[in-house]
């Protein structure tokens, strides 16, 4: 927990202070930091619930699911938090909340909608073997689909600032750290917070076998 | 019993249910004809606008009775537990599938022709050679559609907000479908010259042959009790 905490901090200072401000876009920028964070920790909490469910149909067992459940929960954060920062970036920038044609703009939005489905689909169904089975079934295809709507909307085309690309990222040195920095910061967040969820799940199901086993006396 | 005359008899089994029920089918169909008639009147009628939305309106007119489709598909087994009954029967799950499958496809396919043909009506598009690639459009999105819906639809069928909880599920999943043949239907009927429609129809033949192995792999697990 400590060195998340500084992770944090570090990264906020990275953020505000140290890396200078962008000419032509202004302070707004900074919001940069932690979105590109928050996004590539989608992926990763979504490949973590891909993971989980293939684990649970192969192996049965239930810390498969556990992991899925998790990775399902805090990858909605964080798509949230991109779908909620991209915005008050692109206003200014793109004068436009929401644009339409974008396809990572698109794909973000069409997983949040997955993973938020799942969320529903969990919620719904009494705890069990089935509910692990269908939910490991959701997620895969869940993930699976995830290329295929970025194709399908790949053709539009796209208003995205593409950063990072063969040749180097085209920013500034003070800029990369801070972004380096934001993005280890969020990625140990995201962990962190997984390893919490699945530890209380972990626990809530042994409390609910002592109280079988008390109940049974 | 081989497997192919295996799935035959569960395609029939589902085509004889809906003949003898013909109630439910038809009210599927009006409910079609009845989201045409809505956006006819939420739009200005006859507009300009309206006709540059018509590809819109067409593809929900389409997608809306295509979920009720599927939540009968799998209720009609419910019901009397013939679910149970078809899984304990030595047939291969992949049988099973493919038997609802092709069943759900077949169904949809006919209730979504006659909504483009009361569509070209209602909207005053003509009739052409063209219509016939916008069957095309429809017969392809409807394989994706059954695909991915006849593995979500055995998923719900026995959550109680299965109504609800079946479009949730599936409308982010097969958005991919939905994409090229609206696109493709607004070229054929608002474009002066068709450029993309080829790509349209090779993205959509992709994306169904992906969910359709997704769902004959994956339906084994979600039967499998």
């Amino acid at each position: 927990m400590i060195p998340l905490y500084f992770l944090m901090v570090l990264a906020l200072y990275g953020a505000f202070l140290y890396a200078p401000t962008e000419r032509e876009m202004g302070e707004v920028q900074r919001i940069f930091y932690f979105h590109v964070g928050a996004a590539w920790n989608c992926f990763l909490a979504f490949f973590g619930v891909f993971l989980g469910g293939v684990g649970y149909l192969i192996t049965r067992k239930q810390s498969w699911d556990h992991l899925a459940a998790s990775c399902t929960e805090v990858g909605v954060v964080f798509t949230t938090i991109v779908l909620v920062t991209g915005p008050i970036w692109a206003r200014p920038i793109w004068n436009t909340w929401w644009p339409w044609g974008d396809p990572r703009v698109m794909t973000t939005m069409v997983l949040w909608l997955i993973y938020v489905a799942y969320l529903m689909l969990r919620s719904s169904l009494p705890e069990g073997e089935t509910k692990y089975k269908y939910c490991a079934v959701f997620g895969i295809i869940g993930f699976l689909d995830v290329p295929i709507v970025w194709f399908s909307i790949r053709w539009w085309r796209t208003i995205h600032p593409v950063v990072i690309t063969s040749s180097g990222a085209e920013l500034e040195p003070e800029m990369i750290h801070a972004l380096f920095v934001a993005v280890i910061a969020m990625t140990v967040l995201c962990v962190t917070l997984v390893m919490l969820r699945m530890a209380m799940r972990l626990n809530s199901s042994m409390a609910e076998e002592v109280t079988d086993a008390v109940q049974r006396v | 019993m081989n497997p192919i005359a295996l799935t035959w008899v569960l395609v029939g089994k589902d085509l004889k249910i809906e003949y003898r029920s013909r109630q439910a089918y038809l009210t599927t169909v009006f409910f079609a004809l009845l989201i045409l008639v809505i956006f006819n009147f939420a739009f200005d009628p006859g507009s300009p606008a309206t006709r540059e939305a018509a590809p819109g309106i067409l593809w929900v007119a389409l997608l809306f009775p295509g979920i009720i489709r599927l939540n009968r598909s799998f209720q009609v087994e419910m019901e009397e537990g013939t679910l149970y009954g078809l899984i304990l029967s030595p047939a291969d799950r992949g049988v099973l599938f493919l038997g609802k499958f092709l069943a759900n496809w077949f169904l949809l396919i006919v209730v979504d022709l006659l909504v483009l043909l009361a569509f070209v009506i209602v909207y005053n598009f003509s009739f052409s050679v063209q219509l016939l690639w916008i069957a095309l459009l429809i017969v392809l999105s409807a394989l994706g559609f059954s695909a991915v819906g006849t593995l979500l639809g055995a998923m719900v069928s026995t959550i109680r907000t299965r109504e609800v909880m079946l479009p949730v599920l599936l409308f982010p999943i097969i958005l991919p479908i939905i994409l090229p043949a609206v696109n493709g239907t607004q070229e054929i009927l608002l474009a002066q010259e068709i450029q993309s429609l080829g790509r349209s129809v090779e993205l959509l033949v992709a994306f169904d042959v992906i969910y359709l192995a997704a769902g004959f792999v994956l339906f084994d697990y979600v039967v499998a009790d």
